[in-house]
């Protein structure tokens, strides 16, 4: 009977709780296990500790943010009142430019980042809102869209990477800022995304790659990662607090770029949201907007010559 | 009174690593499993002459940096100088840990997507924002020790009184005498008498 009790016993100690109860009293805390006291010297050695103690306590991050959205919204009004918004002809052919499985997952990453950008920046300002419940929601509502995000991620680059790759074009069209300066409608030197939704899509994809990986690697905290210490050198705490400095800066950039994506979809070029909506984009925009796009289609025999060969000229 | 500042100071010469002071604290408050706001730990282990043990929690910082970057600014700063945090209003983003020298801040774990929780850490036993000595007071922050006249748990506890909590200058004046008596010290570890950013 002795005998049995003490297997008992030993089992539960073995299953039950033994590793549980060590792991939960932070004995292999990567945080809080001996680290806690080596990093006592790399706090003050370390200029990470001291960057982001800097930054955050003088609220430099927040600021960085807001004067970049400031200056965003400031230079859009600026523009619709000054040059205007583009009006293209809906009442011409259509070219179809965005199928299906393409317009569902931008639909998902639109979603997510519609979430993510102002429940990022609530946080940021969490003072402001008064922390508590509503600022503890929008956080968790920051992590569940993040994974909305990275389930359209790897699809959405897929899709698009090879047309987002750069060409010696878009040098012409940042010169001219894609023709955005003036209201006067010539083609312009871009393929099925320009220059500026190029450098759009990378910061969404890398940028918002490494928004994920930031995020994950603050949002997990405490866990054995000695691939990620030994390939950066760095100890864990060391890790989470780089984390939050490129998360912070980066995200103020990806705050900006939804910004301005949303500002050319919905106001700078009149109604061109409904491209990836319906997936169809208009002719004359095609033609103006896109016009190696449109060069390439017509070449490939998959449009016809537009009626705006003959009003607007044509590029080489 | 508002010269008085409160420090700890742990005498690296006397701690013996009996972990009573944590053992007291985490008993004591009532803290979940994950949680442990006092820890000690042996350094150099095993070498002779250089191993020795020290016991640390929150040292409540002068200018304390985890209050510096709290994004919804929860934190308070007693007149005595005891750093004390609002749990209604931490959102739990985890950057006190991040600013913190001491890696005091802890977050409990097991909320729904594991998120975590309202931080928790060393109050110095003073409670919280919750009227004092009432039962969401002692449930959220444990015992308010400090508010019924009586020392911290776990210098309370300290079987070799390594560790020594109370009116700065009182402190240091009883480690002083030590060390003359003695006539040796490998040091202590204390609360920093300047803002740790200053030593930058
Ligand atoms: S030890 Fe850490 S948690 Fe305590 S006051 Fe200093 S920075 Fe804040
Ligand atoms: S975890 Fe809580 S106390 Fe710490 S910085 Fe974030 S909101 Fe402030």
């Amino acid at each position: 009977m002795r005998k049995i009790l003490f297997f008992i016993t030993l089992a539960t100690g073995l299953f039950a709780d033994n590793k549980e109860f060590i792991d939960q009293i932070q004995g292999d805390s990567s945080v809080w296990g001996e680290g806690r006291f080596i990093n006592i010297p790399t706090y003050y050695d370390n200029g990470f500790a001291k960057f982001f103690v800097d930054w955050q306590g003088n609220g430099y991050f927040a600021m960085l943010a807001a004067v970049a959205i400031l200056a965003v919204i400031v230079a859009f009004a600026g523009h619709y009142a000054i040059v205007g918004p583009k009006h293209f002809s809906h009442s011409h052919g259509k070219i179809y430019a965005f199928n299906v499985i393409e317009r569902l997952v931008h639909l998902i990453a639109a979603v997510a980042w519609v979430v993510l950008v102002p429940t990022g920046v609530i946080m940021m300002f969490g003072e402001e809102f008064g922390g508590g419940f509503f600022v503890r929601l929008c956080k968790n509502l920051h992590g569940l869209a993040t994974i909305l995000f990275a389930i359209s991620l790897i699809p959405m680059f897929a899709f698009w990477f090879v047309r987002m790759l750069p060409a010696t074009y878009d040098l012409k069209w940042m010169f001219m800022v894609g023709g955005y300066l003036s209201k006067n409608k010539k083609p312009i030197p871009a393929g099925k995304f320009n220059a500026g939704q190029k450098a759009w899509f990378w910061v969404a994809t890398v940028g918002g790659f490494f928004m994920i990986v930031t995020g994950a690697l603050m949002y997990f905290l405490d866990y054995p990662a000695p691939v990620i210490n030994e390939t950066l050198g760095l100890s864990q705490i060391d890790v989470l607090r780089l984390s939050a400095i490129v998360h912070n800066i980066l995200g103020a950039a990806c705050a900006v770029f939804l910004l301005v994506h949303i500002y050319m979809a919905v106001f700078a070029i009149k109604g061109s949201i409904h491209a990836i909506i319906t997936g169809y984009k208009e002719e004359e925009e095609v033609y103006i907007l896109h016009h190696y796009w449109y060069q390439e289609l017509l070449k490939k025999g998959e449009i016809k010559p537009s009626v705006f060969e003959q009003k607007y000229t044509n590029l080489k | 009174m508002s010269s008085v500042r409160m420090k700890f100071l742990c005498d690296l010469d006397r701690c013996i690593d009996c972990d009573g002071c944590s053992v007291a604290c985490d008993s004591g408050h009532e803290l979940a499993l994950d949680v442990r706001r006092r820890r000690v730990i042996t350094l150099n282990e095993g070498i002779p002459g250089k191993e020795f043990s020290t016991s640390m929690a929150c040292m409540h910082c002068t200018d304390a940096p985890c209050a510096q970057v709290c994004p919804v600014n929860c934190f308070y700063i007693r007149e005595d100088a005891i750093v004390l945090h609002d749990k209604n209003t931490c959102i739990g983003c985890g950057y006190c840990l991040y600013a913190c020298p001491f890696g005091a801040p802890q977050f409990p774990r097991g909320g729904i997507f594991s998120t975590k929780g309202a931080m928790d850490k060393c109050t110095m036993c003073a409670g919280g924002p919750e009227e004092t000595n009432s039962k969401e007071e002692f449930h959220i922050y444990g015992q308010n020790r400090i508010a019924e006249g009586k020392v911290p748990l776990c210098a309370a506890m300290c079987a070799t009184k390594a560790l020594l909590v109370g009116e700065s200058t009182e402190v240091d004046r009883i480690y002083r005498d030590r060390v003359v008596a003695r006539k040796y010290s490998r040091g202590a570890s204390q609360t920093p008498s300047t803002y740790p950013g200053n030593a930058w």
